[in-house]
C-alpha cells in the first residue's frame, strides 16, 4: 500500500538526508579513484569516492570515506566542506592562539568539519504529524470501504438473525436441547422452574 | 524402533546434563580470565594515554571520541581535558566544540546535574585553549535547517 511505503521511507529520510546531500554536494567532483588501494584485480575502480576534495580524518561508522551525522557516531570519517582558499586561511588562523578566534570563525570551522550540531540533529521535524495524519486517513478509508461493502455488496441480514420470533425459536431449541451446560446458554437456564437462572 | 530412539535421546541428555555442570564452570572462568573487568579509574586512565600519546592523529583521535560517544557513560572530567588538548595539538577546534557538545549529549536525562559539574571542572582548561562552549556560540538550540531531500 502507498502508505505503508511512505512510513518506510520516512524512517529512512533522516539518515538518507544528510548522505544523499553529500553526495549532491560532491556530485561535480565524483570520482572514481585510481588509487591502489581502490583498483580492483584487473585494474577497474572498487570503490568509487565520492567526497571529492574533503579531508578524510577517520574511520566513519563503516569504514567508507562518507559523511553522517550520528550521535552515537559523532565524528564523521570525512569533513563536511571542501576545502576552499577562505576555510584555508582560516585554517592556518586556527593554528595560533584559539582566543584569537572570533565566535563567527568558530562557528565556520565547526559548519567546515561537520554539518549539523547536536541540537539540530535533535530537533524534531515534525514528521510525526504526517504519520498520524497518514494513519488516521488510512483508518477513515477502512471505514469507507466497510460502509460501501455494507451498501453494495452484503445481502441483507438472514431473518433468523433479524426476526425476534425465530430468534427466540432457536434459543429455546437451544435450551431443549441443553446445549453448553456447563458454562453456555443450558447452564444459565433453570429447568426446575423453567425460566433463566438469576 | 521408537523406543531405542527414545532411550538413545535419553541417554544423551543424561550424559549431556551430567558433563554440563563442569564444563559450563570451566568455560565461565575461562570468561572471566580472558576479559577482566576495567573499573572506572582504568578506563578514564586508558582514554587519558589514549589522548596525551604524542603521535595521536585525526584517526585515532575520531576513533576515541566515538569510542566515549558509544559507551553508556559520561567521560570523566579528566578524560575532557585530555581530549580537549589533543585537539589543541591538532589545530581542530571545531572536534573541541563537537567534543563538549558530545559530553552534553552523554549528560541524557540528568543534564542539568552532570553538565555544570563538567563544566566547573573543565572550565579553566576551556578558558586557556580559548575554547567557547556550545551554549557561548548558541549550538545548544537549533541554527540551520537541513532541508529535506524530498522537499527539494
Amino acid at each position: 500500500m502507498e502508505h505503508a511505503s511512505e512510513f518506510v521511507t520516512m524512517a529512512s529520510f533522516a539518515v538518507g538526508s544528510v548522505v544523499r546531500r553529500c553526495g549532491r554536494l560532491a556530485g561535480g567532483a565524483a570520482r572514481l579513484s585510481t588509487s591502489a588501494r581502490a583498483l580492483g584485480g584487473d585494474g577497474m575502480p572498487a570503490i568509487i569516492e565520492r567526497h571529492g576534495k574533503r579531508e578524510v580524518i577517520g574511520y566513519g561508522y563503516n569504514g567508507q570515506p562518507n559523511y553522517i551525522d550520528r550521535v552515537d557516531y559523532p565524528i564523521p570519517a570525512v569533513r563536511f566542506k571542501e576545502e576552499t582558499p577562505q576555510i584555508k586561511a582560516l585554517r592556518e588562523k586556527e593554528k595560533g592562539d584559539w582566543k584569537n578566534l572570533t565566535k563567527e570563525e568558530v562557528q565556520e570551522l565547526y559548519r567546515a568539519t561537520f554539518c549539523r550540531t547536536f541540537a539540530e540533529i535533535q530537533a524534531p521535524t515534525g514528521e510525526w504529524k504526517l504519520a498520524l495524519g497518514g494513519t488516521l486517513i488510512a483508518c477513515s478509508l477502512a471505514i469507507w470501504v466497510y460502509i460501501w461493502m455494507k451498501l453494495f455488496v452484503y445481502d441483507k441480514m438472514p431473518a433468523t438473525i433479524t426476526d425476534p420470533q425465530r430468534v427466540e425459536a432457536q434459543v429455546q431449541r437451544m435450551i431443549d436441547l441443553r446445549m453448553n451446560p456447563v458454562q453456555g446458554v443450558a447452564s444459565n437456564w433453570d429447568y426446575e422452574k423453567g425460566q433463566w437462572k438469576n | 524402533m521408537i523406543r531405542n530412539a527414545f532411550s538413545r535421546a535419553l541417554v544423551a541428555g543424561r550424559a549431556g546434563f551430567l558433563q554440563l555442570a563442569p564444563q559450563s564452570a570451566s568455560v565461565a572462568g575461562c570468561r572471566h580470565m580472558s576479559k577482566v573487568a576495567e573499573s572506572d579509574e582504568q578506563l578514564t586512565a586508558r582514554y587519558v594515554q589514549y589522548f596525551e600519546s604524542k603521535d595521536i592523529d585525526h584517526w585515532w583521535l575520531s576513533k576515541h571520541i566515538n569510542d566515549l560517544a558509544g559507551t553508556d557513560a559520561v567521560p570523566e572530567p579528566d578524560i575532557i581535558k585530555a581530549c580537549l588538548h589533543a585537539c589543541r595539538r591538532l589545530n581542530d577546534i571545531a572536534m573541541a566544540v563537537r567534543f563538549m557538545e558530545i559530553v552534553h549529549f552523554k549528560c541524557g536525562n540528568r543534564v542539568k546535574e552532570i553538565y555544570p559539574y563538567v563544566l566547573q571542572e573543565v572550565g579553566p582548561t576551556l578558558k586557556e585553549l580559548g575554547i567557547p562552549t556550545p551554549e557561548e556560540l548558541g549550538m545548544d538550540k537549533p541554527q540551520l535547517a537541513l532541508e529535506d531531500v524530498y522537499d527539494m
